[in-house]
């Protein structure tokens, strides 16, 4: 078993004006290279603050995250994130958007990025919509834009904070299908943060529970489901076994 | 039912009753303003009002045409409009510059936000005798009075617009490691151009404001002299008369901004 992200003994507290908030303690866990991970736990029990400690945008106050075995840094470019919005700038061409990180990064000259970033246009149906307004693409496509966006900058963890949580429960459905598709096709590590257990269940390996605040780890459950893609694993037999399980031990 | 537009019937029905309105709109407004020049020529010529207090649109119609034929009247306009364009340039750049830098040092904008607080609340106009001291009077104060006035609006509404850029955009924008000029120049300001284009509305009414202050405090060209001088010599007709050509000329800078806005909407 690779472990490809590990948290070894992570700790954080932050600062506000009334007191110090200590919100992560002590949480050691891994995911494997090329998995699915999910965080579940109760609302403000800091899966977000883990999110960003993972992405190099805040300092763990105690312990380390570890990417491939090297601590992750600030700008990390081993890692990609993706929002509970698709934050797409409605100024920009579909195009323009996709690149907008390869722009930032002053690659946006580099014929590779740009090939790969025509590459998935056109590999997850939106090359036609390329010169389109964002306002002209459903919910659905809009996130699959997005996620594009992250991939572009080729990130080997994706990182993604509840991203269909604005979405209607149809169209959630099929972007899950089709996210899960993706990040499974193009070989990258994942891990979700999600309030619904059901989507957690669906597209995950593994499903890491945290407690309240201060977090930490209060299970860690392997999923196994026959089915090869979210909808079908729904209809797996054991799927409310796991449910109520999570369940359990989120109440 | 299709026709050959490819409407059904009630949706071409529904279109023309879109046009009707908007036609008995525009017939409205050219009645309602026929209407009120008519009422006041006749009661004008009938002796009901005075026209030496209350001029008549005639009146003032041969007003400008007398004024125009002298020459004199472009010289005004010009002063004016002038005054007004390099004040309203002034204003919109220095303020969006000053809003950049409030918006990208917090220390900076914490420590000048209450005076800023206290100059918008001031009456500009307080300042006149001052700036006739600093700068002389003539052209110059006029475009200072100009600035003052649109600066600080200028300044509150452009900083807001950066202030209230979605903290979430600028987290995605680290996450891809932009630096704070990217952020800046890929996110902050392309995203309060809409407010950008409000302000350039503001400024264009609040300029005309601020040369006319200008103008009657010392000058001795332009309209805001012109209506000054109408008034101290009783000439109404020349006071009313400036007014008109007021009007039409802050229409005129107003209906420039219309297709900017409409360009920004398109893209």
């Amino acid at each position: 078993m690779e472990k490809f992200l590990q948290y070894k003994d992570l700790s954080y507290f932050y600062q506000t004006k009334e007191s110090e908030i200590h919100a992560l303690n002590h949480v050691d866990f891994f995911v494997e290279k090329n998995s699915f991970a999910s965080l579940v736990g109760p609302s403000g029990c800091g899966k977000t603050t883990m999110l960003s400690l993972t992405a190099g945008l805040l300092e763990p106050s105690n312990g380390q995250i570890l990417l491939d075995g090297k601590k992750i840094e600030k700008n990390d470019s081993r890692i990609g994130y993706m929002f509970q919005r698709d934050h797409l700038f409605e100024w920009r061409t579909i195009w323009q958007n996709i690149i907008l990180g390869l722009e930032i990064q002053k690659k946006h000259k580099d014929t590779k990025a740009l090939a790969l970033a025509e590459e998935l246009l056109k590999k997850y149906d939106l090359y036609a919509f390329k010169n389109k307004k964002p306002r002209q693409l459903s919910g659905g496509m809009r996130q699959r834009v997005a996620l594009i966006r992250t991939l572009v900058l080729n990130p080997s963890l994706l990182l993604l904070d509840e991203p269909f949580s604005a979405l209607d429960f149809q169209t959630r459905l099929n972007v899950c299908d089709d996210v899960y598709e993706i990040i499974k096709s193009e070989q990258k590590t994942a891990l979700l943060v999600t309030h619904d257990i059901s989507e957690a269940l669906s597209m995950s390996d593994k499903i890491v529970i945290l407690s309240a605040r201060p977090a930490t780890v209060k299970k860690e459950l392997q999923i196994e489901f026959s089915g090869s893609t979210p909808l079908k694993k729904r209809e797996d037999d054991n799927f409310g076994k796991y449910f109520e399980l999570i369940w359990r031990n989120l109440s | 039912m299709k026709n050959k537009n490819n409407y059904s019937k009630a949706h071409a029905k529904y279109l023309k009753k879109l046009k009707k309105d908007k036609i008995i709109v525009y017939f409205w407004r050219i009645v309602v303003i026929a209407l009120l020049l008519g009422l006041w020529e006749l009661l004008a010529t009938t002796g009901a009002i005075d026209p030496f207090f209350f001029s008549s649109p005639s009146r003032i119609v041969t007003t400008i045409i007398n004024l125009a034929s002298t020459g004199n009247l472009f010289i005004h306009i010009w002063t004016s409009l002038y005054e007004t364009i390099i004040g309203f340039v002034i204003a919109t750049l220095l303020g969006g510059l000053i809003a950049i830098i409030l918006w990208w040092s917090e220390k900076t904008r914490k420590v000048l936000e209450p005076y800023i607080i206290i100059l918008n609340s001031l009456p500009k106009i307080a300042l006149g005798p001052m700036i006739i001291l600093w700068v002389g009077s003539g052209p110059t104060a006029t475009v200072v009075m100009c600035v003052l006035i649109c600066i600080i609006i200028t300044i509150i509404s452009m900083l807001n617009a950066f202030i209230s850029c979605d903290n979430d955009k600028i987290l995605l924008m680290k996450s891809m490691h932009a630096n704070k000029f990217q952020i800046l120049f890929k996110l902050v300001l392309p995203n309060a151009l809409p407010e950008f284009i409000s302000v350039l509305k503001i400024n264009v009414g609040m300029s005309w404001v601020g040369t006319i202050m200008g103008e009657y405090l010392s000058s001795r060209a332009g309209l805001g002299y012109l209506i000054n001088y109408g008034s101290q010599v009783l000439q109404l007709d020349i006071v009313m008369a400036s007014i008109v050509v007021l009007c039409l000329l802050a229409a005129g800078m107003y209906a420039l901004v219309i297709p900017f806005e409409k360009k920004f909407k398109k893209s």
